[in-house]
């Protein structure tokens, strides 16, 4: 007797739970408590259980358990897994040339021709030579270390999967700008992806594609870090002087021109803040995704923690927060130099 | 003057709130602004507006902040659809323009003006002033030379490469300006344009408006909540009040027979001698007077005349408009128009 059996006798539900008797193997819980040989029934009503499933399940054994649940859900993915991944794979394959091609280009160029092209793209975006030497500064210590390898994965990892956030990000957040459906749609999305714990998104993944590909970590990176560039590109452009779309309006701009003669370039600060907060996600996605065989960084702290390396870990630790501050002050200053071209 | 019709306003109505027709109704039976925001939540922007604006003329729409004088002149260019009424433009009516045509109107025929300058600031004065040429595609290299000349004749030559944030207040409504004059529209919808400068610069951009007024000829409609700036401007004032007409017609009929208690108590704080002109308060004839103290303009204001005749109530000027004789000015019948005119009923005051 369990404490729910008056629930379905009064429903006369009776004869359909007798159906779902089996003498199969049950849970551990099952066997302790039976060789314990103690009843199911609460002594007071204090100790009432909750209706939960398995609650339930004692009293009728044709109501499923909440294991159930989640196999159902495993088996629901792995029924639609065949499909999804004839879907997927293809759409997903640039993705992994696009990752390996970088990898090899990065890697087989030698370093002194990878080095100084990266310092000229530095002086490129910020137009500072106090910021190259501090680039150059650190890539040299990194290099010299011998961490030269790992930090030039780790680097055109995050170079590719950025370039992809932004690629969707904008047009998804001027999308998103311009339909209020289309942002109510959006932001529980965005929501759940900001908030889901990065590991999380590696289960699915791993079912779908094989650990060898490197858009397994590609796509993980890129869910994880899209968040900032679509929620701050459609910010930027909700937030451009009304006045201003008014006077585009009133001069008889069509909505094209208004978009990239007025929003685009308004909104621009934002979404440059936007792109700065992507590429320091991607940064933190990636040690992560070492888990799940991305190269970089990562996989020497992912070695420290597992054969407790403890140097090898905090180096390595200590030249991810270096190839962060690069990363950051570098998207910084570009964008402070598109805030200073735009002052109102 | 010329005196055609560029746009005529028709029975125009606008309601804010959820279901406009339906309040529309209400307002057509008598139901007051008010009344319709308690009863049926709606607000009552424009309560049955007919103007017509003159080619060539200023008009100056006045209110005060709420009276709907803002929301009227989008209605123009239809940044805000009515609730039902007609605009016309040259005769066509706005309201059944489809998008295309709706476009090349606020292009080729209309330009505005803002309060808050509203230019582009990623882009450079010139860049600025010619944005209605770029908007119809022309490039930066054909237009430079028509956007210069603007702005030259704005008073801005030698600004044209520098960024909006860089000027002043003034300086950048003087852009604001040129950007409309370099449409070439024969419309310009000006929407409180001078509000937002301190007076002295407001000043100096209402006389550069008259002086560009005076050689272009362009129709201006003109939003303020100053009446003196109203009546230095205005060829034809419309006095707005919760959405509705007071009063309209020639700034100087207005200041001598206002028609409502609100009006009079309006202009009553203003300075009536420096306003007024005196071919408001002479007396029409062209028989010349006994005793002649000399000529004056029909367009002096009064109070160069009361300069002029050092406060001797006792004399007596010929009114001559392009040197004929128009009319005659007694010093005393001048005196008398400085008085503000009574409220037609005696508590007008303690109303409002």
């Amino acid at each position: 007797m369990a404490t729910y059996d008056f629930l379905f006798s009064s429903l006369g539900l009776e004869d359909w739970c007798a159906e779902g008797q089996s003498d199969g193997p049950m849970s551990m819980a099952d066997l302790l408590k039976k060789t314990q040989g103690t009843s199911s029934e609460p002594d007071s009503l204090w100790d009432t259980p909750f209706p939960s499933m398995d609650a339930l399940n004692e009293s009728c054994a044709a109501f499923p358990k909440s294991r159930e649940l989640t196999k159902g859900l495993e088996e629901g993915f792995l029924s639609i897994k065949d499909s999804l991944s004839v879907v997927l794979d293809p759409l997903t394959q640039p993705l992994s040339w696009a990752l390996d091609g970088t990898l090899y280009g990065m890697l087989n160029t030698p370093w002194w021709i990878v080095i100084p092209l990266l310092l000229a793209v530095v002086f490129f975006v910020t137009k500072s030579w106090k910021l190259v030497g501090f680039v150059a500064g650190s890539l040299f210590l990194l290099a010299f270390i011998d961490y030269y390898r790992y930090a030039m994965e780790t680097l055109s990892i995050i170079f590719v999967c950025a370039f992809i956030c932004v690629l969707f990000g904008v047009p998804i957040g001027i999308a998103m700008s311009r339909s209020d459906m289309m942002q109510r749609l959006t932001i529980p999305v965005l929501d759940m992806l900001q908030t889901l714990p990065p590991f999380v998104y590696l289960i699915p993944l791993i079912f779908l594609f094989s650990v060898t590909e490197s858009k397994l970590y590609g796509i993980a990176i890129i869910l994880y870090a899209i968040v900032p560039v679509i929620r701050l590109t459609n910010l930027g452009i909700r937030l451009v002087d009304k006045d201003v779309i008014e006077a585009a309006d009133a001069f008889g701009m069509t909505s094209q021109q208004k978009l990239f003669k007025v929003q685009i370039p308004l909104a621009l600060p934002n979404i440059m803040a936007g792109v700065n907060q992507t590429i320091m996600m991607s940064l933190a996605m990636v040690v992560i995704a070492s888990l799940v065989s991305a190269p970089g960084l990562g996989v020497l702290v992912l070695q420290g923690i597992r054969n407790l390396e403890l140097g090898v870990g905090l180096v390595a630790g200590l030249g991810i927060v270096i190839l962060a501050v690069i990363l950051d002050r570098v998207t910084k200053a570009s964008l402070a130099r598109i805030n200073a071209s735009q002052k109102q | 003057m010329d005196r055609n019709i560029k746009i005529s306003i028709r029975n125009l109505y606008k309601i804010f709130g959820p279901d406009p027709v339906g309040a529309l109704e209400h307002v057509r039976g008598g139901m007051g602004k008010a009344e319709l925001l308690e009863k049926h939540n709606h607000v009552l922007g424009l309560q049955d507006i007919n103007v017509d604006i003159h080619e060539g003329e200023i008009t100056v729409i006045m209110g005060l902040s709420g009276s709907g004088k803002s929301t009227l002149i989008r209605h123009l260019n239809r940044l805000i659809e009515p609730t039902a009424g007609e605009v016309e433009v040259d005769g066509e009516n706005v309201l059944q323009f489809n998008e295309d045509q709706l476009r090349k109107l606020r292009r080729e025929r209309m330009s505005m003006v803002f309060q808050k300058f509203a230019l582009l600031p990623h882009k450079t004065v010139l860049e600025n002033a010619g944005m209605a040429l770029l908007v119809r595609g022309y490039s930066v290299e054909e237009f430079e030379a028509d956007a210069k000349k603007w702005l030259a004749r704005v008073g801005l030559e030698g600004n044209e490469y520098q960024y909006p944030h860089q000027l002043s207040g003034g300086m950048q409504q003087r852009v604001g300006i040129a950007r409309a004059l370099a449409s070439n529209s024969p419309i310009m919808l000006m929407d409180e344009a001078f509000s937002a400068l301190d007076p002295l610069i407001r000043s100096d951009m209402q006389d550069l408006l008259l002086e560009l007024q005076d050689e272009l000829q362009k129709t201006v409609v003109f939003i303020t909540h100053d009446l003196d700036e109203s009546l230095k401007l205005a060829d034809h004032l419309v006095i707005l009040k919760d959405g509705h007409i007071v009063q309209q017609g020639e700034p100087q009929e207005i200041l001598m027979s206002p028609n409502d208690p609100y009006i009079t108590d309006f202009i009553s704080d203003i300075n009536r001698a420096r306003v007024l002109r005196v071919r408001s308060v002479m007396k029409k004839t062209t028989e010349a007077p006994p005793d002649c103290a000399g000529d004056i303009s029909d367009r002096d204001n009064l109070e160069s005349v009361i300069a002029r005749s050092d406060g001797d109530t006792a004399l007596t000027y010929r009114v001559v408009r392009k040197g004929k004789q128009v009319g005659v000015l007694d010093m005393k019948e001048l005196v008398k128009a400085l008085v503000p005119t009574e409220a037609s009923e005696g508590d007008a005051r303690s109303r409002y």
